[in-house]
């Protein structure tokens, strides 16, 4: 059957002529994106620019965003974005700046997963043969090592969009895998850097990441261990880990949430510049009659506290 | 219908309108509920990243107690929604780690047999009462007023948690119900990003930036309102809307943003006091004023 | 400015490990890639690396003779040993670079079993092996400050009075050639999937590495052992591990009947590539495929061992074909996959013309020989990719500055320019098409004297319509179409290369099976086909194999 393909043209040489040019292609049920794209650039308009290579979503060339969603178009089915024959629009991946047509200027990518020191560092003697270390741990990595740096995380990120200085979610799991790897021997560093602003506390938790990300790495769930991992280790001295550690406490004294009490520890009890930054704020709810003055309480909240016992040991 | 009730923390903190307005809109519809009291915070996924087993073990209690009560559960924040949903998959696809959750809840004497299912508000509207049933309770038609959509990122992500497989229709509900009131809905690309929230305390400005683009965009293209099912995005996109204001060359936006049942409310013809109208800190006295000039809903 | 002491053609395994060891000895190295080196097609390995562990009691020589019987006694014996002996350290090495390979239950690194080997000494890391190593390797890479040329693409090399000295490549952002000039240069570019129509391979295994090594005076050794993968999938060519019938799975028929039984009693699914292919297509022939295809069984590993050693294979089968593994059996068929022949090297990756070193799936030492053994490949790269860059550093030390003449660059600017210049006629796309198409009907899995005069005719038929291949991309920026010509151009030398290769040995031996003449025949045929540019056209010599403790014998598995 036919469908029509919507992609999005840009050229540096001839900018002023950029925006949608529709193709339309035969298709099958099971012709995918990259099939489809791959018909329009050999056989209809050879002046289409796109990267991809292996065809088999190994290589990482190919995400692209297809209807406004970052997607690896290689293993995207025509037939499972247009179910009815619908248009389907192609734009290059966002959060990076466009090239040609579909591709786009993965250099800030690839920087910053540079600046999370992207190589094993092992510490001590080297053994002659090899560091032991167990099955388990190795095969945890295999999932953070299934990455391929596609750029489609990136590309979705809601983080990004508004602040690139953020690691953003493919560098902190790739920074993830070596925190979580027994042999190398700079975990309390790499925690540390990681601590800082644009590190692991820059994540709003949006999962788009997670949504997106065709190899199942779940990028911010691993930011959520680290955000973990750094406060056992001590890095407690940040806005994030302060805020944990008060809804937290929160919970579990009264089975619910404070959020007056919540948003005062997260600045921090002595931190007058954010506390009067946050005053004009807090005084308008309050006036509106928000934020009672005490928290409110589940029912048992004995109850609650009893499984915070139970399971943190504490 | 009856539901287990549960409404979050914020529902009766920070956001105490939606509580007001959610319980007068379901007496409306007559939905009964009973609250679930005795029910823990979600954890909003900040318990979850300290240690994810508690949050599970908290989300996994209230499910046991709504099993002892013998309905489901019915939400009214979006976070809630994907948190409990994001819990219940984990647990029913290892019997392992729910037994071991078990384990923790027997010293209260309860266990989680699996069987709870947890509705948002929103999707009760589509998939329980209907958008016919729904419409019988209008006395308004709202035609001539827009409304900006934004879901809040746990009611739409990670789309295998939140049963979209069986009902597709999960996604463009909040357009559905919004157009069920007879107004349009405003396509806009913030409609299912972040509002900023989890970073508020955290990188303000991001946040804040985050508000100034959807709020911002969402006025641009002529929307009355914003409609949200999120206490949490109303927050920051109502709180926090003068600060990201500034970040605007005109310095202005001025979006009145509203809970889902306000905006119900405001088609059934309720009182702007019965709905909390009041206590939001962007003026919403523009968009109650539009939707009491808006004709009468043909029967 | 564009000018290093050794250039390093392609990012892959064994141009990564080349570049590694010229950072090491303090080299001025650089490294010239089309594609990101992550992008590079070294990431679709996926079932593991061979290596004898001697002190588990894995003796080298155990590897060595699986290797050269696997080749059908067609690998230089030297070369395997020597091989054989490195692969050890080179695992080690990998591990303690950051490989994050399987363990046994006492926290080594763990093996399976993998085709014409019965000793488990396969490692790997998932069914990612290829992916985990080259992302480290280009960690390693990144650690050890290795200069990129990234989105490069070498159209020409720098050839005088026959030595080489340097490329001449096009930026690809800008549309800007450059002459880079180098001591010596290692081409590392990998194998020619392209050439034939479907091949597993990626679409930038074009190949232009052994055209432009052939065009410079370098024979391409053995190009007619094309190897066929027993399992890829039918129209994509997608290929499925052998890791997973090493790790158990069965070959079925249509009358669900574990075949290989009769072709190979004692390895069955597990004999040699060759083998296995030609049984397959056998029974294909003879009626007892289904829809052509024949069925590859993972059920009984069960589903956790799947997800957890095979992940990437149940990815491939859910996505692309909708099957699940632990629930159902699904489709494969030989498929093309590796080319054993390449540029002629000698062990330490010297090519005959001076300055020009190969290695990886680009060279032939000859390790593979008639066929290579699943897992030999990643071996190749690292332990070859490692020697040769040694050996062409030891040259670049010894060699002077160069300076060429500029008015090369003018002439591989005037062969864009008539590409750019000419109107709307052919485009590269369909000839490619039809050359991938004939090769597979003409250098199959079985050929014979017509199948191979078939291919060599079309391949010559459309060399002679190249030159009406025109593109639509007159742009600068991100030109690909006007690159997939150049590859085109060359791509139609290695397709000749592999047809005169085919033509010229006349007995059968590893994958190049002549149903006209299917024995081997050692007396005569001991040899290598070398193939060398003559003209306009090819002349093929041969070399004797080079026998050391193996004599040959019948291959039976």
């Amino acid at each position: 059957m036919e469908q029509t393909l919507r992609v999005k043209r840009y050229d540096p040489e001839n900018p002023g002529a950029a925006g949608y040019q529709d193709y339309t292609v035969e298709v099958t049920d099971t012709t995918t994106v990259l099939d489809a794209l791959l018909t329009i650039r050999e056989d209809m308009d050879g002046t289409l620019s796109m990267r991809c290579s292996c065809r088999a979503s190994i290589c990482g060339s190919c995400a692209m965003r297809v209807d406004g969603q970052a997607k690896l178009v290689c293993k995207t089915r025509i037939s499972s974005v247009a179910p009815n024959g619908e248009t389907v629009t192609i734009d290059p991946v966002g959060n990076m700046p466009v090239i040609k047509d579909l591709v786009v200027e993965f250099k800030p990518f690839w920087d910053k997963m540079r600046a999370v020191t992207p190589y094993l560092q092992p510490e001590g003697v080297v053994p002659e043969a090899e560091y032991f270390a167990s099955d388990e741990d190795m095969v945890h990595l295999v999932g953070v090592v299934n990455c391929i740096q596609c750029g489609a995380c990136v590309s979705d990120c809601t983080v990004l969009e508004v602040d690139d200085s953020f690691l953003g979610p493919a560098a902190l799991a790739k920074a993830y895998r070596f925190v979580k790897d027994p042999r190398d021997g700079h975990q309390k560093d790499r925690l540390e850097d990681l601590n800082k602003p644009s590190g692991v506390w820059d994540c709003t938790r949006c999962m788009q990441c997670v949504e997106v990300c065709p190899k199942d790495v779940d990028p911010m769930g691993r930011i959520m261990v680290m955000r973990d991992m750094a406060m056992e280790t001590g890095f407690n001295n940040t806005s994030g880990s302060r805020h944990t550690e008060s809804f937290a406490k929160s919970v579990k004294k009264n089975g619910r949430l404070d959020e007056m009490k919540l948003a005062v520890d997260s600045m921090g009890k002595f931190n007058i510049p954010a506390l009067l930054d946050s005053a004009p704020v807090g005084l308008r709810a309050m006036r509106k009659g928000k934020f009672p003055w005490k928290g409110h309480k589940s029912s048992e909240p004995d109850k609650v506290k009893q499984i915070f016992e139970k399971i943190e040991g504490k | 219908m009856k539901y287990a009730f549960y409404p979050g923390c914020v529902a009766r903190g920070g956001t105490p309108e939606l509580m007001v307005s959610a319980n007068a809109v379901m007496d409306r519809l007559g939905i009964e509920r009973e609250e679930i009291v005795s029910a823990a915070c979600t954890g909003a996924g900040v318990l979850q990243e300290r240690n994810q087993k508690l949050g599970d073990a908290l989300n996994v209690r209230t499910f046991a107690l709504a099993e002892k009560m013998g309905l489901p559960i019915m939400t009214i924040c979006s976070t809630c929604q994907g948190v409990m949903s994001q819990a219940n998959r984990r647990v029913l696809r290892d019997p392992e780690y729910l037994a071991e959750i078990n384990e923790v809840l027997a010293e209260e004497g309860l266990e989680y047999k699996g069987t709870t299912v947890i509705k948002h508000f929103l999707w009760v509207l589509v998939e329980e009462i209907g958008i016919e049933e729904l419409q019988k309770t209008f006395t308004k038609e709202l035609s001539g007023l827009k409304f900006a959509p934004f879901y809040g990122c746990y009611i739409v992500r990670p789309s295998d948690a939140l049963g979209f497989e069986e009902h597709p229709e999960r996604q463009t509900s909040l357009e559905t119900v919004i157009e069920s009131t007879g107004a349009v809905a405003v396509e806009n690309d913030g409609k299912t990003k972040c509002c900023g929230l989890p970073i508020l305390l955290i990188n303000q400005s991001n946040a804040i930036q985050m508000v100034s683009n959807h709020t911002g965009e969402a006025k641009d293209l002529g929307a009355d309102a914003m409609v949200t099912p999120c206490p949490l995005c109303h927050l920051n996109l109502d709180g926090y809307q003068p600060k990201a204001a500034k970040r605007r060359p005109s310095g202005k936006i001025d979006l009145p943003i509203l809970h889902l049942p306000q905006m119900l409310g405001l088609a059934m013809g309720m009182q702007p006091k019965e709905l909390g109208l009041q206590r939001h800190i962007i003026s919403t006295k523009e968009v109650i004023g539009k939707a009491a000039a808006a004709p009468a809903a043909v029967s | 400015m564009y000018e290093h002491d050794v250039l390093i053609i392609g990012a892959g395994l064994a141009g990564l490990r080349a570049s590694i060891e010229a950072a090491r000895m303090g080299v001025d190295a650089a490294v010239i890639t089309k594609v990101h080196p992550i992008r590079s097609h070294s990431n679709a390995a996926q079932g593991g690396i061979n290596a004898p562990m001697t002190d588990r009691g894995d003796e080298w020589e155990g590897h060595a003779l699986d290797t050269i019987k696997g080749s059908d006694y067609l690998a230089d014996q030297d070369a395997v040993e020597l091989m054989s002996r490195e692969a050890g350290d080179a695992i080690i090495e990998l591990e303690h670079m950051g490989v994050i390979f399987s363990r046994n239950e006492d926290g080594q690194l763990g093996a399976r079993r993998f085709g014409g080997q019965k000793v488990a000494r396969t490692f790997y890391v998932g069914a990612i092996t290829g992916s985990a190593m080259l992302q480290v390797l280009y960690e390693q890479a990144i650690k050890h400050d290795v200069n990129f040329y990234e989105e490069w693409f070498v159209s020409n090399l720098i050839v005088e009075d026959g030595v080489c000295h340097g490329v001449m490549a096009m930026d690809i952002h800008t549309g800007e050639l450059q002459m880079i000039r180098a001591k010596a240069v290692i081409m590392a570019t990998g194998g020619a999937g392209r050439v034939f129509e479907p091949s597993t391979n990626a679409l930038i295994c074009t190949g232009e590495g052994l055209g432009l090594a052939y065009r410079a005076g370098a024979p391409l050794m053995d190009m007619e052992m094309i190897q066929y993968h027993p399992t890829t999938l039918a129209g994509s060519g997608i290929l499925l591990s052998e890791a997973a019938r090493g790790e158990g799975a069965y070959l079925l028929n249509a009358e669900g009947e574990r075949f290989m039984k009769t072709y190979a009693p004692d390895y069955l699914e597990l004999a040699s590539r060759d083998v296995v292919s030609r049984s397959e297509q056998t029974e294909i022939n003879e009626g007892r495929g289904i829809d052509g295809n024949i069925h590859l069984d993972l059920r009984h590993l069960g589903r956790t061992f799947i997800e957890e050693r095979l992940g990437y294979l149940q990815e491939v089968a859910l996505e692309f074909v909708g099957i699940d593994l632990a629930e159902s059996s699904i489709p494969i068929r030989p498929g093309m996959h590796y080319i054993m022949g390449g540029i002629k090297t000698d062990i330490n990756g010297a090519t005959e013309v001076p300055g020009l070193y190969a290695a990886g799936e680009t060279a032939n030492v000859s390790v593979h020989g008639g066929n290579r053994l699943g897992a030999n490949s990643l071996l190749d790269t690292i332990v070859f990719g490692r020697r040769t860059a040694i050996a062409a550093a030891e040259f670049a030390k010894g060699a002077e500055n160069h300076s060429s003449d500029e008015s090369m660059l003018g002439s591989e600017n005037a062969r864009y320019q008539a590409l750019l210049d000419r109107p709307a006629d052919l485009r590269s796309a369909g000839l490619r098409r039809e050359m991938g198409e004939s090769m597979v009907a003409g250098i199959g899995v079985f050929r014979d004297q017509k199948s191979i005069d078939a291919a060599t005719a079309t391949i010559k038929e459309l060399r002679s319509l190249y030159g009406r291949v025109a593109v639509d991309n007159k742009g600068k920026v991100f030109n690909t179409d006007i690159m997939a010509a150049i590859e085109l151009d060359y791509m139609l030398d290695v397709a000749h290369a592999i047809c005169a290769g085919a033509d010229a040995r006349k007995e059968s031996r590893g994958a190049h099976y002549r149903t006209d003449m299917p024995d081997r025949d050692d007396e005569n045929w001991l040899k290598h086909t070398l193939v060398y540019k003559d003209g306009e056209g090819s002349r093929v010599e041969t070399l004797d194999v080079t026998i050391t403790n193996w004599t040959p014998i019948e291959r039976v598995y």
